[in-house]
């Protein structure tokens, strides 16, 4: 039985371990202080793993105390519908990443379109005709305001190779 | 009185008056789209008042910062994304009402309480300019040091129900804050070979992700039923009588921490909003509301971040010293007119400042206004169907962290923090005490090694000064408290057999 604190406990001891990894390669110049810069960076490190060990060595008592019908009941109830959950969240994480991935290349006005059009479309809007035109007048009203009105310098793809 | 009198004349002067609505209501914009921060909305504003009288170009880059500073509260409210950093505590409780279906009355609170704490941060800022400033003058970096440990003793009531969990999670923050040039030696720390993180990673795009993007992932998994949602009416209310009643407490706490924390350089609104926040659960007669959207928990981080937006034009007006971004900019306003803030200020260009007091004034009635006949609309927006506001929220958000630098590493770092703030729902860590770390991790770091530095690794120079002492010493008195309330809470646990696991 791994309940949430558990992983909660031993995602966060890997993170320490991480930093802590980290940590000690930060370079220390002959002239820095006493404490250096890596002093906190240190103490921050030791401190998550050992705060880590604590919430994953209370969850796996915890749990090892629970008589069998308990233990039954936390099981079914622990992660019921997360494996969903994480799934469709990984899924809109993937249509953010590709927009990224596809701004310097498409420019900001399409790229947007595409964003707001897929993000609806994967929240389980009908496939109306309403679809395409929100995305485009959102993206439209996004660009209106950061480019036009705030000046902002978004990237502009090829569209604007195109048209020059 | 003698500055209420010269500032009154002040009040009818109609350049003034534009300059001040102007500027509020681009101050309002700025500071409700994510990514873009109060400093940010006033540098925009900056080259458009170059053609423009002193007086009026002050009051209209002051005025943006009074309707930033209130704006970022509108975003944290309606969709669970803080504007600006000091709206991070708004978020909590301002969202909870609205997913209640009370967004108009908590945009309402937020509008009230933003009224008053500019109200009071103004009135401090006529009267007590010199003698506040000279408290702002006085704190030493062991000071600064014990004031940044006080703000982090609010995380031992801010973690929820595991001591443990929320001490991790303020841990990576203060991690967060770590990266990028180190502020005493400047060795570059976790920046891997990108000079896109030398300059460190921006509060307000880890808020973002954690509060905002993280919301999203999470609504991505709700079927349609579980989507329907109580949905608010598109208007704003005022709280009723009783409950203006109920807040005068909460808006004490936040006026007092607010003009506390406005006149000392560095410090700021965001950790105004958050002690100001606990400050008013700690005293509160309904502390199990908190967190679930209670009216309290909106009303003093409100009226505290917008005391701040006053009360940190002090040390400006009164020694020329900066105390954030925001009040850079100011300065870089009174510097292109030829004017330079400080004691002489008052003599030499006395007319400016009245105006400025005068143009605060105006901007305060103004953000109300404004806030009447936009907000509704606000709501009306966010009461669009469920598919249609993600897409849109994330679009909006997408673009408002690009422009905090115009560059793509910002827009994955916010995918990175969105999918961290997912995965922290998921195993229940509260998001409250890391954006707390983030916020005070380089002025803790800072402070301290300063201070030993300048004491010679002498330790005793973090209770050397009274101030210090004072304010380690309420650290301790929370931090014990609150230790305190969880043990008991903890053996009444074990006595219902109430067993975490």
């Amino acid at each position: 039985m791994i309940t949430r604190n558990m992983v909660g406990g031993a995602v966060t001891i890997v993170i320490g371990a991480v930093y802590l990894y980290y940590a000690h390669q930060i370079r220390v110049s002959s002239l820095a202080d006493s404490f250096g810069p890596r002093g906190l960076p240190l103490v921050y490190g030791w401190l998550t793993i050992f705060l880590g060990a604590l919430v994953l060595g209370k969850s796996t008592v915890a749990v090892w105390r629970l008589d069998g019908e308990a233990r039954a009941t936390l099981a079914q109830e622990e992660w019921a519908g997360e494996g969903r959950s994480i799934l469709r969240a990984a899924g809109l994480l993937l249509i953010a990443t590709l927009y990224l991935l596809l701004l310097p290349h498409l420019g900001y006005p399409l790229s947007l379109v595409l964003l707001i059009g897929g993000v609806i479309l994967y929240m389980g809007a009908a496939r109306t005709w309403r679809v395409p035109v929100i995305a485009l007048l959102g993206a439209t009203m996004l660009w209106l305001i950061f480019v036009k009105l705030l000046g902002v310098d978004m990237p502009e793809g090829f569209l604007s190779t195109l048209l020059s | 009185m003698d500055t209420l009198l010269a500032t009154i004349p002040y009040l009818g002067d109609w350049s003034l008056i534009l300059a001040a609505i102007a500027g509020t209501a681009w101050g309002i914009m700025g500071g409700a789209l994510p990514g873009i921060s109060p400093s940010i909305t006033m540098a925009l504003l900056l080259p458009f008042t170059y053609v423009m009288d002193p007086s009026s170009a002050i009051v209209m880059l002051a005025s943006t910062y009074v309707g930033a500073e209130y704006g970022g509260s509108v975003p944290a409210i309606l969709i669970n994304t803080p504007g600006t950093n000091s709206a991070a505590a708004t978020v909590v409780d301002g969202y909870a009402m609205n997913k209640q279906g009370k967004a108009g009355l908590a945009l309402g609170i937020s509008l009230y309480s933003g009224f008053i704490g500019s109200m009071v941060g103004l009135v401090l800022l006529m009267a007590l300019s010199g003698p506040l400033a000279k408290v702002a003058l006085s704190f030493t970096p062991p000071a600064y040091f014990a004031l940044g440990v006080l703000g982090l003793s609010v995380i031992a009531t801010l973690a929820g129900d595991s001591m443990a969990k929320g001490l991790i999670a303020a841990l990576f923050g203060l991690m967060i804050a770590t990266v990028g040039t180190d502020p005493v030696s400047g060795a570059n720390r976790f920046t891997f070979g990108n000079s896109d993180l030398l300059n460190g990673i921006e509060p307000v795009l880890v808020m973002v992700g954690l509060f905002a993007l993280s919301e999203l992932l999470a609504q991505a998994a709700l079927t349609r039923d579980d989507q329907d949602r109580a949905r608010s009416r598109p208007r704003i209310e005022f709280p009723d009588r009783k409950l203006a009643r109920r807040l005068v407490k909460p808006q004490a706490i936040g006026s007092a921490v607010g003009a506390f924390e406005g006149v000392m350089p560095g410090a700021g609104g965001t950790i105004a909003s958050f002690m100001a926040y606990n400050e008013a659960r700690r005293w509160s007669a309904h502390k199990d509301e908190f967190g679930h959207g209670s009216p309290e928990g909106i009303a003093a981080p409100e009226t505290a971040n917008n005391t701040v937006a006053e009360t940190a034009i002090v040390p400006l007006l009164s020694f020329g010293i900066p105390g954030s971004n925001s009040t850079a900019i100011l300065l870089g306003g009174f510097l292109i007119h030829g004017l330079q803030p400080g004691p002489m200020l008052f003599q030499r260009s006395a007319d400016v400042v009245h105006s400025l007091y005068a143009g605060l004034f105006i901007s305060i009635i103004a953000m109300v206004i404004l806030g009447i006949l936009i907000l509704p609309v606000c709501v009306w927006m966010v009461n669009r169907p469920r598919a249609y506001l993600n897409a849109f929220i994330l679009a909006l958000v997408m673009s408002g962290v690009y422009t905090i630098h115009e560059g793509l590493t910002d827009v994955g770092m916010l995918l990175i923090a969105g999918a961290a703030g997912f995965l922290m729902r998921v195993l229940r860590f509260p998001f409250l005490p890391t954006v707390l770390g983030l916020v005070l991790g380089y002025l803790i770091e800072s402070n301290f090694r300063r201070a030993l530095v300048l004491s010679g690794d002498d330790y005793s120079i973090f209770v050397g000064d009274w101030i210090s002492i004072v304010l380690l010493g309420l650290a301790a008195l929370f931090i014990l408290g609150s230790f305190a309330a969880r043990t008991l809470n903890f053996i009444r646990g074990r006595r219902s057999d109430r067993v975490p696991v």
